[in-house]
């Protein structure tokens, strides 16, 4: 340059990277200060100063570095900053913001060292600071795009997560659930609304909300002009991003934002495919949410909303499907299920039990089933609280004339649907039920409700025309039973017994009967047909009537039996029935007896143990296996002897074997030995079988000739005196004596067996009165005897009455108080014989 | 429960009451209280008794009680008994009074101006 002839400079000249150190340290590319160790700033380049604003006289000794840092820093240069310097003796890089004259901040790289004197005391720190300006700016777009990144991943995950669970979710409810758990954790929305559209009813239907005091929470219909309807039929995604765009096009959305404070809405509209799919795209329902504050959403975020509403969409139609599926599996499981249980019963008011204990609680909460059958009608009802009775009635008298279901209508008042019970063109009756308001699905749920109304009717008429068969089954089998017995014969008596099955079985099978074949000739039979109901109540009445054309004074008990077998190539429901039957002579006392394939009759003598008559036996009527050869066998019986003829039911239980069931009659038999004949097959019934038991019995007890003597006991209770005197009647009869003795007689013995129950036994209720009746050509005698306490005549007019009768109507009487009770005996002479 | 013993009608201004079969210390009780029952406010009451086959002293302490009280309130009975008969045969041994037993349901309707 000097060559030039420009002035030379050369005295000043410096080489340009030989910077003058003042210069370089003033202006520097970096700011630097000089501390003291506790921070007090002694020396600062120009650098620093025009960074910051500030001017050399406003800090040094003044400020310390410390005082120029933002508060956060000013904590982090004490935690870390200051602590770290002294131990290390330098830091490196260590970001801090500073803050300039004009309070503005400086993002700042800093380096420290720390300068310490000959003794190792801290002395001076001599500290670099770079401008981060840009740094910064770099580091925030960064830090912007990660949270950008994170938060885009968030919401995956979250959508993840929805997609994952409306995949497992099998009912729309569930569903719904799901989707309206996403707009929070994905959008940061404040709360989330779903409202789902019921086609059957045209409804928008408010199913669920996370906040359910934002929005109108009615159902509307979808022709609605409020905002979610608009949505549904317009099916694409409104962002509503500002309370004014609100109040432009939705107005009473604009009030609902105002009303929650919200300030932004998105009302997405799920539909089963991406919107611009023309045609095949149905909108099910709207998830509508909301933002406290204004949002502006990004189009990933636009673009996740709308796959949103299509997953949730596609995933409620399926839901739909399968709820669609499920119920009417259930339905026709029920229907199954209740048919099965009403076949289970046979009787119709047990059916219509049964079936409202079924409906209720499964699918109603009350049920009534009304069958016009019989005078008053049958009802049967379950559940609760009843319904209102005039209009259940009204709508019931409506289902009745129209014979139509009347379904239940929200609103209606009642709930209740009324369905005609319809069998044949006619109606039976009516079900009502009154079922839990469904939300969906109701013309299933009416198809459904008609099927169970069809199938109960046939389940109702069946049972009816079964009641109907078993009443008219019941009818002849008693017409038949109830033929008069012959009686009033003084050389015999029969009586007999006839116990329906209490476990609502049908009608059996089973019968007795006695006839006189000729004025000397009696004979008893007691048979039993196999199977039940009306056919075999019509089959023993032909059996019954066939062995009472059989009988004759010629043919005898194996000839009879033959005829039932050739009766039998005729009626063939008559094959295998088992008959016992015994011809009586009544002026030898002898008697012919057969049985086929019956249990052996049971004969008690007067004096002995009952026997077994084991004789005489040979197959069932018509049988083709067993042995036909019909036989009989005779035997004279001793007068007084008691032949008991009965059917299995008394004797056969499950739970015993054959065998023991005999010994029990035999044992019982002897034991009612000297019981009155009356009431004496009553009595053994109720003994061997009581009340609960599964099948007929049938007993007959013949009596043959009259007791010598007769000898009764009976217990202390008012009711037996009439069987005792039936006795009595039968035997004085038996013997001849005429009606006013025999009146008489039984007058006194009456009033003596009385006043023993009444008197003597008044204090013990398990008192035994016997009672001993003699005959002689002349006169009849009566003891009664009892071992009670004796009370004499006394004041008691009654009890007078009672001994005046007998004194009036015996010729002698007598008491004897020897013992230990008292006996009454009591003598009659008897009139001419008659 | 007593249906099968006694059974009531009308006959003009009296009350009828039927009975049959046998009446003893077993039903009496019942009978009696049904026929109260039934006749407090008769101004006449026939008791039917020719079907019946049985009567003891319980049965005689029954009529006996009912005369009592129609005879108390001044209304007329009458027993209707057979010719013979064990209703008849205990009644007069209890030598009720001739006039409250009759034999012809019609004349003892007629003697009460039925």
């Amino acid at each position: 340059m000097s060559e030039s002839g420009v002035p030379d400079v050369t005295s000043e000249l410096r080489l340009p990277w030989d910077d003058d150190p003042e210069d370089l340290y003033e202006h520097a590319p970096c700011g630097y200060l000089t501390t003291l160790p506790d921070g007090t700033i002694v020396r600062v380049n120009e650098t620093f100063l025009t960074w910051t604003g500030y001017s050399r006289a406003d800090l040094i000794g003044h400020r310390r570095f410390r005082d120029l840092l933002t508060p956060g820093d000013q904590i982090y240069h004490e935690t870390h900053y200051a602590p770290l310097l002294m131990m290390q003796g330098e830091v490196h890089e260590i970001a801090l913001e500073v803050v300039g004259a004009d309070r503005r901040r400086l993002p700042t790289l800093v380096n420290s060292v720390l300068e310490r004197g000959p003794t190792g005391a801290p002395r001076i720190i001599r500290t670099m600071v770079f401008n981060a300006t840009e740094r910064r700016g770099y580091e925030r777009e960064l830090l912007a795009a990660r949270r950008a990144a994170e938060s885009s991943e968030q919401r995956v995950r979250v959508l993840q997560q929805i997609v994952a669970d409306l995949a497992a979710a099998p009912t729309e409810a569930e569903v719904a659930e799901a989707v309206l758990r996403a707009p929070e954790p994905a959008f940061q929305a404040a709360s989330s609304s779903i409202y789902l559209i019921d086609p059957e009813r045209d409804l928008l239907v408010a199913v669920a909300s996370t906040d359910p005091t934002t929005g109108n929470w009615d159902d509307m219909p979808c022709s609605s002009t409020r905002a979610v309807a608009e949505v549904a039929r317009r099916g694409d995604l409104h962002v509503i991003g500002t309370l004014a765009e609100a109040e432009a096009h939705f107005p009473d959305l604009a009030e609902s934002m105002r009303r929650s404070e919200r300030r932004s809405v998105v009302l997405l509209p799920l539909t089963t495919g991406p919107a611009d799919e023309q045609g095949g795209v149905a909108v099910l329902g709207v998830l509508a949410f909301s933002f406290r504050d204004e949002r502006t959403l990004t189009d990933g975020e636009l673009r996740v909303i709308r796959l949103l509403g299509q997953q949730a969409g596609q995933a409620l139609d399926r839901a739909r499907l399968y709820d669609d599926a499920r119920r009417r599996e259930e339905r026709s499981e029920f229907l199954a299920r209740t048919t099965r249980a009403l076949d289970e019963e046979h009787r119709l008011l047990q059916r219509a039990r049964r079936l409202v204990e079924r409906v209720v609680p499964e699918i109603a909460d009350w049920a009534l089933v009304r069958l016009q059958v019989g005078p008053a009608g049958l009802v049967e009802h379950h559940g609760g609280p009843a319904p209102d009775p005039a209009r259940l009635g009204a709508r019931t008298a409506e289902a009745i004339e129209t014979a139509a279901p009347v379904f239940a209508i929200d609103g209606d008042g009642l709930g209740c649907t009324v369905l005609p019970l319809i069998v044949r063109g006619r109606v039976l009756g009516t079900l009502a039920v009154r079922m839990a308001p469904d939300r969906r699905g109701a013309e299933a749920e009416r198809l459904f409700l008609v099927d169970l109304a069809d199938r109960v009717a046939l389940a109702c008429e069946n049972a009816r025309l079964y009641e109907q068969e078993r009443a008219i089954a019941r009818t002849l089998q008693r017409s038949l039973l109830a033929a008069d017995v012959p009686g009033a014969d003084p050389r015999f008596v029969v009586e007999t017994h006839y116990q329906a099955a209490a476990q609502d079985m049908e009608v059996g099978g089973d019968w007795y009967d006695a006839f006189l074949i000729t004025a000397n000739k009696l004979a008893v039979v007691v048979g039993d047909v196999v199977g039940r109901g009306i056919e075999a109540a019509t089959t023993m009445g032909q059996l019954r009537s066939a062995i009472r054309a059989l009988a004759s004074a010629e043919n005898g008990p194996a000839r009879l039996l033959e005829g039932l077998d050739r009766f039998c190539d005729r009626v063939d429901s008559a094959r295998m029935s088992t008959v016992v039957y015994a011809e009586v002579d009544l002026l030898s006392s002898e008697v012919t007896y057969a049985c086929a394939g019956h249990l052996p009759p049971l004969l008690h003598e007067p004096a002995g143990s009952p026997q077994y008559l084991l004789d005489a036996r040979s197959a069932p009527i018509g049988s083709r296996a067993g042995d036909r050869r019909r036989v009989e066998h005779r035997m004279r019986l001793a007068a007084g002897s008691r032949l008991l003829l009965y059917t299995d039911g008394l004797i056969e239980r499950r739970t015993r074997p054959i065998d023991r069931g005999f010994e029990i009659l035999a044992r019982e038999y002897a034991r009612l030995r000297d019981a009155p004949l009356k009431g004496l097959t009553a009595g053994l019934a109720d003994t061997l079988v009581g009340r609960d038991h599964s099948d007929d019995v049938c007993l007959l007890c013949l009596t043959l000739g009259t007791e010598e003597r007769l000898e009764r006991s009976i217990g202390a209770d008012p009711v037996q005196i009439a069987l005792l005197r039936a006795d009595m009647r039968g035997w004085l009869a038996g013997h001849g004596v005429d009606t006013e003795c025999l009146n008489a007689v039984l007058l006194a013995c009456s009033e003596a067996v009385a006043n023993s129950i009444e008197h003597g036994y008044a204090h013990d209720p398990f008192g035994v009165v016997d009672v001993a009746a003699t005959i002689s050509a002349g006169t009849v005698e009566i003891r009664v005897s009892d071992r009670g306490r004796w009370r004499g005549p006394g004041n008691d007019v009654a009890r007078g009455r009672g001994l005046q009768l007998i004194y009036e109507s015996m010729d002698d009487v007598a008491f004897d108080r020897a013992g230990d009770g008292t006996m009454v005996i009591m003598r009659r002479h008897r009139g001419e014989p008659s | 429960m007593t249906d099968q013993w006694v059974s009531f009608s009308r006959r003009g201004m009296a009350d009828l009451v039927h009975l049959k079969g046998e009446i003893d210390l077993a039903n009496a009780n019942d009978i009696g209280r049904v026929i109260v029952a039934h006749t407090t406010a008769a101004n006449a009451v026939l008791i039917d008794l020719t079907a019946v086959s049985f009567l003891d002293s319980a049965g005689v302490r029954l009529l006996d009680y009912i005369v009592g009280d129609l005879d108390d309130r001044g209304k007329p009975i009458r027993l209707v008994v057979g010719e013979r008969g064990a209703a008849r045969m205990t009644l007069q041994l209890c030598a009720f009074r001739a006039d409250l037993l009759a034999t012809d349901l019609e004349r003892a309707a007629t003697d009460l101006g039925g």
